[in-house]
């Protein structure tokens, strides 16, 4: 029993409405469930496959003309990049702290676990950039 | 899904289009003895680096078989370059 039927017979209990207000809204509720339900799984959410970067300006440095980069990458191929992570030994981990200390980037990698990544990449489906200048253009998307 | 065939085009600066297409599977297969040399190399890799070689085996194919889709498309001025992988 979901939550506003039991809201709605709680109130017929107390007096608060008649028998006859009750069942009204008890079918209007019933009317309106299988609309939601029906508008949620019609539209089932389609998971995205690829990573998409689009790159144009108006003008290479060349003074050629126009330029324009396209890349799509697979999002399993950014999951199977991210699962070779786990393979780094950790004393080339260690060594590649030391430096990024030494460079003044405080991040231990070591802390760095392929689940985190993992979770990153899952979520990037949902990440859009979007650059827009008066002569370059680029876009992050998923699709 | 193992890649099976990547394309190469090139546009140069005339204007015509250099096109390749490679059969990766032939391709592996000719070069099979030099890959065989690879993959020994990267066994000593694994030994020397201490990496377990079925786990780095195992992300090498999880990475070839998840290369399909990937597209690199380059346009610059009258030059560009296309690189699928199919």
């Amino acid at each position: 029993m979901n939550e506003q039927r039991r809201q709605i017979l709680q109130m017929l209990a107390e007096g608060k409405i008649s028998a006859d207000e009750a069942e009204r809204l008890i079918d209007a509720l019933a009317r309106q469930q299988p609309e939601a339900a029906a508008s949620t799984t019609s539209t089932p959410k389609s998971r995205p496959k690829y990573l998409r970067v689009v790159v144009s300006s108006e003008d290479d440095f060349s003074g050629d003309g126009a330029g324009r980069i396209n890349i799509r990458v697979p999002l399993q191929l950014l999951r199977a990049g991210v699962r070779l992570t786990s393979l780094v030994p950790p004393q080339a981990l260690t060594q590649v702290n030391a430096q990024l200390h030494k460079s003044g980037v405080p991040i231990d990698l070591t802390q760095l676990k392929p689940q985190h990544l993992d979770d990153l990449i899952e979520h990037l489906d949902e990440v859009i950039v979007d650059v827009d200048q008066a002569d370059a253009k680029v876009q992050v998307f998923c699709e | 899904m193992m890649p099976q065939l990547v394309t190469y085009r090139q546009r140069r600066r005339n204007g015509r289009w250099l096109r390749l297409y490679v059969p990766v599977l032939p391709v592996m297969l000719v070069l099979s003895p030099l890959l065989l040399l690879v993959g020994l190399a990267g066994l000593v890799a694994c030994v020397v680096f201490r990496v377990s070689p079925v786990g780095a085996l195992r992300g090498t194919g999880r990475l070839l078989c998840a290369l399909p889709g990937t597209r690199f498309e380059m346009e610059y001025g009258r030059t560009a370059v296309l690189v699928s992988v199919r």
